[in-house]
């Protein structure tokens, strides 16, 4: 009972979080300057087309009534729309926001398979090999560039080696997307049994989610290692070992005990690589969100970007509260 | 002394059942030297004997409770010396066989136990792993066995406390915790390092009143550890003093508290005293502790009323004063 009162009191207050990040951006994105009208119209438009363009897209009116027509049409689910790919913004996310959230997600999975146990091993014999690894593991990791690591994956699983399809976004060009359900490739071609499907979407997101996987295994690593070292020199780990306690058993509580900053590092990571992701998209030509709104930017192309960032903002609002939640769930000390 | 008596019963009451000689334990320092932390430490209980350890801080009290199960504080490492318990010499034995006897046949009472619990774990969860895996029992049954601790240490409410967590008990009763997790193997030997500083007098006597009834009904010998010289009077067998990591005197209760004869042991005592004057004569300004490592001599010369030219030159020897009754100084009080 107490746990649903909590949730409903952070789910009330996604509401007006969301509006200060959407106003703030707004603001943000009318500083950056260019202007739709004109890069819209080319470089032979006259000024009263540009003018009358731009009365019909209400950039003449003061930037605040915008705001307030934006926020409006937002109310009615209505995201505005793009001039680039003159589709409606919602559209286009729904389509490229799945994309971006299941490489991103793999990405994760993979640096936690990777972080975790190696920080742990790490931890555990701070003098063995592991540890020697796993420091110069973490130093490579933090000054590797993800696009760098990218290019050279596919130079030697597609080029030479050619294990892996080309770096031509999420499926065989020949083949037909999966109907969407969740708009995660792999996911809806299980969903429709659709194996050809499954078969060529894993295989193109291989070298894209062992790039993301590689790179950010690094500070998880890093977390696992200081902190589960941090606990095992703690007194209750000393308190432990004094009572007899098998070194399995005291290395498994101290991880218990370490979990709750190696989750929000990981929270972190998974809020922060919906954006930071897209060097990564560019390279694979992935098709997702974050390549979406950076064309955006570069090309004023105002809603695209306001809807990036609101579908991020869901997202990480949604995952802060999941890393809370699962605090609850570790430490009794939290929240009673 | 009732317990001795009961123990010299038996046949092997000769036998002790811990035997330390000639423990040395250093620090390392950064210099790349070390600093003695411990020297020459020995001494021997009694199957079912409590012996008063006492000692200011820094004096090497927990440094020695903690090497004795061959874990001492980081960075010390045990450089010198013999462990026996029941004659064989733990310093010798496996880091694995030695682990399996922590808990087991040698426990320890810590101090501070909010801190050294687990605090993501019920203390009951923490009891019954302790019972689990020395015991060899089902899960159940060390639940169980737990819930039976926890009443027998006299946790009002021990039911609903062995679903408690650490941050939710009071000093005390987290203290009486961590004596039911240092009971629940029925350990021969228990030490009690400090157990009960930092709690209010009253809770620390009930504490006490507990540890030491529960050590005789199991026929638990005890080293007892404390700052308070007072608390030794109570119920220790025998007491013996430690200063700078060298034990100064050893005597039996009786003896000590009416025959002290190491001028630090007086003055340890004359603390405690109400007359005064006894305090005022045995106070001495406090000098700073010899800074020089190995420095010949006492190590207790520099803020002892009656050191002597002597004292300062040659290392005294732990000299038998009467039975039982030891004293490393070459100037003992006699009355």
């Amino acid at each position: 009972m107490q746990l649903a009162a909590y949730i409903g009191r952070r789910l009330l207050f996604i509401a007006p979080q969301l509006l200060g990040i959407v106003l703030v951006s707004f603001l943000l994105i009318k500083t950056i300057p260019g202007d739709p009208a004109v890069l819209m119209l080319g470089p032979t438009a006259t000024p009263e087309a540009i003018a009358s363009l731009r009365a019909k897209m209400g950039l003449d009116k003061p930037i605040l009534t915008q705001f307030v027509i934006y926020v409006k049409a937002l109310a009615h689910g209505d995201l505005g729309t793009s001039w680039q790919t003159t589709r409606p913004v919602l559209e286009d996310l729904l389509q490229r926001f799945p994309a971006t959230v299941e490489l991103v997600t793999f990405g994760l999975l993979i640096a936690i398979l990777i972080g975790v146990p190696l920080g742990l091993a790490a931890a555990v014999n701070p003098t063995g090999w592991v540890a020697r690894v796993a420091d110069i593991y973490g130093l490579s990791a933090g000054a590797v560039p993800d696009f760098w690591l990218a290019l050279v994956l596919i130079y030697v699983f597609y080029t030479l080696l050619g294990a892996l399809p080309p770096p031509l976004g999420r499926i065989d060009l020949a083949l037909v997307p999966p109907v969407q359900v969740t708009g995660i490739y792999t996911i809806d071609a299980l969903i429709a049994r659709d194996w050809e499907a499954f078969g060529s979407s894993a295989a193109h997101l291989v070298l894209p989610v062992a790039t993301l996987g590689l790179i950010n295994a690094g500070p998880i690593l890093k977390m696992t290692h200081a902190t589960v070292e941090k606990m095992l020199q703690s007194d209750f780990s000393r308190y432990e070992v004094l009572c007899g306690m098998p070194p399995r058993t005291v290395i498994r509580n101290a991880l218990r005990n370490a979990l709750p900053s190696i989750i929000t590092i990981m929270g972190v990571l998974y809020g922060f690589l919906i954006g930071g992701a897209v060097l990564v998209e560019i390279v694979f030509s992935w098709g997702g969100a974050g390549q979406y709104a950076v064309q955006g930017v570069l090309n004023s192309d105002l809603y695209p970007v306001l809807g990036f960032v609101l579908f991020s903002a869901i997202f990480s609002l949604v995952v802060y509260l999941a890393v809370d939640l699962i605090y609850f769930a570790i430490d009794p000390r939290i929240g009673h | 002394m009732q317990v001795v008596a009961e123990h010299a019963a038996r046949p092997d009451a000769t036998e002790p059942l811990l035997a330390v000689r000639n423990l040395r334990v250093e620090f390392p320092t950064a210099l790349g030297d070390s600093r003695v932390v411990l020297r020459g430490i020995s001494f021997s209980l009694l199957p079912g004997e409590i012996v008063g350890l006492v000692g200011e801080s820094g004096a090497g009290k927990t440094t020695l409770a903690r090497s004795l199960l061959g874990l001492p504080p980081v960075p010390g490492r045990i450089t010198a010396g013999e462990v026996l318990f029941r004659g064989t010499d733990l310093r010798a034995l496996p880091e694995r066989d030695l682990r399996r006897m922590r808990g087991k046949d040698l426990s320890m009472v810590v101090p501070n136990p909010r801190g050294e619990l687990n605090p993501l774990l019920t203390v009951g969860e923490q009891i019954a792993v302790v019972a689990q895996v020395h015991l060899g029992i089902s899960r159940k049954k060390a639940r169980e066995k737990a819930l039976d601790m926890l009443k027998a240490v006299q946790i009002p409410d021990p039911r609903r406390r062995f679903d408690a967590y650490a941050h939710q008990l009071s000093g005390g009763m987290a203290q009486r915790v961590v004596i039911a997790m240092a009971l629940v193997c029925s350990p021969s030997l228990v030490i009690s390092d400090d157990a009960t500083s930092g709690l209010d007098v009253t809770v620390q006597s009930q504490i006490l009143d507990l540890i030491r009834a529960l050590a005789e009904k199991q026929r638990s010998a005890m080293l007892f550890i404390t700052r308070d010289v007072g608390i030794t009077a109570h119920f220790c067998d025998r007491v013996a003093v430690i200063y700078a990591g060298q034990i100064m005197e050893v005597a039996p209760r009786h003896a000590f508290f009416f025959e002290p004869s190491h001028p630090y042991t007086i003055m340890l005592l004359a603390a405690f005293s109400h007359s005064p004057e006894l305090r005022h004569r045995w106070t001495v300004p406090d000098v700073k502790r010899r800074t020089v490592e190995g420095a010949a001599g006492c190590s207790y010369a520099d803020r002892c009323p009656l050191a002597q030219e002597r004292c300062r030159t040659v290392e005294p020897p732990l000299a038998q004063l009467g039975p039982g009754h030891f004293s490393k100084c070459h100037f003992p009080v006699v009355r």
